[in-house]
């Protein structure tokens, strides 16, 4: 297959979920369409608390949306599926595991072979560096570390989707930039098609291939923009900033 | 090239406070101590000296009461709370898991037990005296209602409050529910278990000392009423000494034996 070729892996079909907040009902997505291609890093972006989470955890199968579906290879998919995983916005490591039982927590669950699922929890402890903590207990660990330990649980089991929840949203901005790099690093040795919320443009424009926009909530999409730009990309670059600026003055204000 | 150390005064000042701090504890028992030598003067002192409740310890030690020294009555004691709190672990974290994780049995059971813990320990001695007599079965009954609410209480709490981002790890790995509840559920709320378990071992051993107060030939709970019952004031003191000691130890040996087990709790205990 050529390298541009573009097939369709994920589908998102007329997505919409609403909740009852008191008395009223709150609509949170509203009619979301959206193709992703196969090993594609994805950008949701969308202002404070628009819905973006939402939208992943449908995907994820954390939310069952009330209308619209979503399909995986073409295929109509509901709950959790093996083939999608996720980073988790909140640290969700569990405290009373080590890095090597967190990260393998997937393989455990599966009931696969000790041998087996080591070797696997080995081999993405390594790809995100954390060689030689394999026994620290997250308490131990700083919060860009924390951070990889919850990339590398999403990528054993060998997933085909990352869905990443605004990962870094909670690390200090220096963490923040050296783990954007160490995301894109991972990404390119370990190619998955990737989903990654966040509300911050910057990060945006310089992870995604494609910046999918979405309004203030209830969450629609805005408008879809293409990142040409080669990586690794810099962010005082001319270019760089003129996207940003064309979407910065797209996007809603959070309230 | 060695440098001489300058010390600022306030560095100074710090390390000093520092030091102060580390003698304090050692002042404040050096007074306990003076004040109890002052009080137990004198021709008709109300209170047995340092000097008589040591002389007690090694009568004690020579002529046993009821053939046990005052080791032998510790280790009495300390077996019924052992038996009593093994039973009450084994019950109140089964019954804490079933009514903190199972909504229905929450409803059904939850009612009961709250009635049951309103009630304290020590107002059940009448009826299981009635029913059972003084001998050991009832005293460790009675241990055994006294340490079971601590045990229950905090295992329904820790199972009741699982954070749901863990949960919904386990739906991402497709966790069946046996898989949520042994993997991730009673694990998270092992703390709380964990609390439960210290604050009942305390609960157990003030219950075991009023159970032997009410008759039998063994225990630091019937030595101490028997100091009392013949007027050996340092037979008395003597106990209340080993009654904290032995208290202090079982604080410490849960405390270490969650570190131990747990090792991810050092974060919340420092």
């Amino acid at each position: 297959m050529p390298m541009d070729a573009k097939t369709v892996k994920l589908s998102l079909r007329h997505i919409c979920q609403s909740y009852v907040v008191g008395n009223a009902v709150r609509d949170a997505v509203v009619d979301v369409s959206l193709d992703v291609f196969d090993n594609e890093f994805l950008v949701i972006l969308g202002p404070g608390q628009c819905g973006k989470s939402v939208l992943l955890n449908i995907v994820g199968g954390l939310e069952r949306p009330i209308d619209g579906g979503v399909f995986l290879d073409a295929c109509r998919i509901e709950g959790s599926d093996p083939r999608i995983a996720m980073v988790f916005q909140k640290l969700a490591l569990m405290p009373w595991k080590t890095v090597l039982d967190n990260v393998a927590f997937g393989p455990q669950i599966a009931g696969t072979d000790k041998a087996v699922w080591r070797a696997e929890a080995q081999k993405y402890i390594d790809l995100v560096g954390l060689q030689g903590f394999e026994k620290s207990y997250p308490f131990e660990l700083s919060g860009g570390m924390k951070q990889r330990v919850g990339i590398a649980r999403a990528y054993t089991g060998n997933p085909e989707i990352l869905l990443m929840d605004e990962p870094f949203g909670q690390l200090d901005a220096q963490t923040r930039y050296a783990m954007e790099d160490e995301i894109q690093r991972i990404w390119q040795q370990e190619k998955r098609t990737v989903l990654f919320v966040t509300n911050n443009i910057e990060e945006a424009v310089y992870l995604g291939d494609r910046i999918v926009l979405l309004s203030n909530g209830p969450a629609h999409i805005k408008e879809i923009y293409e990142i040409g730009l080669p990586r690794p990309r810099h962010m005082t670059d001319p270019d760089f900033l003129a996207i940003r600026k064309k979407i910065a003055d797209n996007m809603d204000l959070a309230i | 090239m060695n440098q001489p150390i300058v010390m600022s005064d306030m560095e100074r000042r710090e390390l000093l406070w520092k030091r102060i701090h580390r003698v304090l504890p050692f002042l404040s028992l050096g007074l306990l101590l003076a004040l109890w030598v002052y009080v137990s003067q004198g021709e008709n002192a109300r209170f047995p000296s340092p000097g008589a409740t040591w002389d007690r310890f090694l009568l004690i030690m020579r002529h046993p009461i009821k053939g046990l020294t005052i080791f032998g009555h510790v280790w009495a004691s300390l077996q019924r709370v052992c038996i009593a709190l093994i039973c009450a672990w084994l019950f109140g974290i089964a019954f804490g898991i079933l009514t903190g994780w199972y909504r229905k049995s929450d409803s059904l059971l939850t009612p009961l037990f709250t009635a049951f813990r309103s009630v304290p320990p020590l107002a059940w001695i009448p009826l299981i005296t009635i029913w059972f007599g003084l001998g050991e079965f009832p005293k460790i009954l009675l241990v055994f209602i006294g340490s079971i609410p601590a045990i229950v209480v905090n295992t329904h709490a820790g199972m009741r409050f699982v954070q749901k981002i863990y949960l919904d790890v386990g739906t991402m790995f497709n966790a069946n529910a046996r898989q949520k509840l042994f993997k991730i559920a009673i694990p998270s709320a092992l703390d709380a278990i964990f609390a439960g378990i210290r604050t009942s071992t305390s609960a157990a051993w003030m219950v075991v000392l009023a159970a032997e107060m009410l008759g039998g030939k063994s225990g630091v709970g019937f030595l101490i009423i028997r100091g009392m019952d013949s007027l050996d004031m340092p037979l008395v003191l003597l106990s209340m000494i080993f009654i904290g000691l032995v208290g202090a130890l079982l604080a410490i040996i849960t405390q270490l034996t969650e570190l131990l087990l747990c090792p991810w709790t050092r974060k919340q205990s420092n």
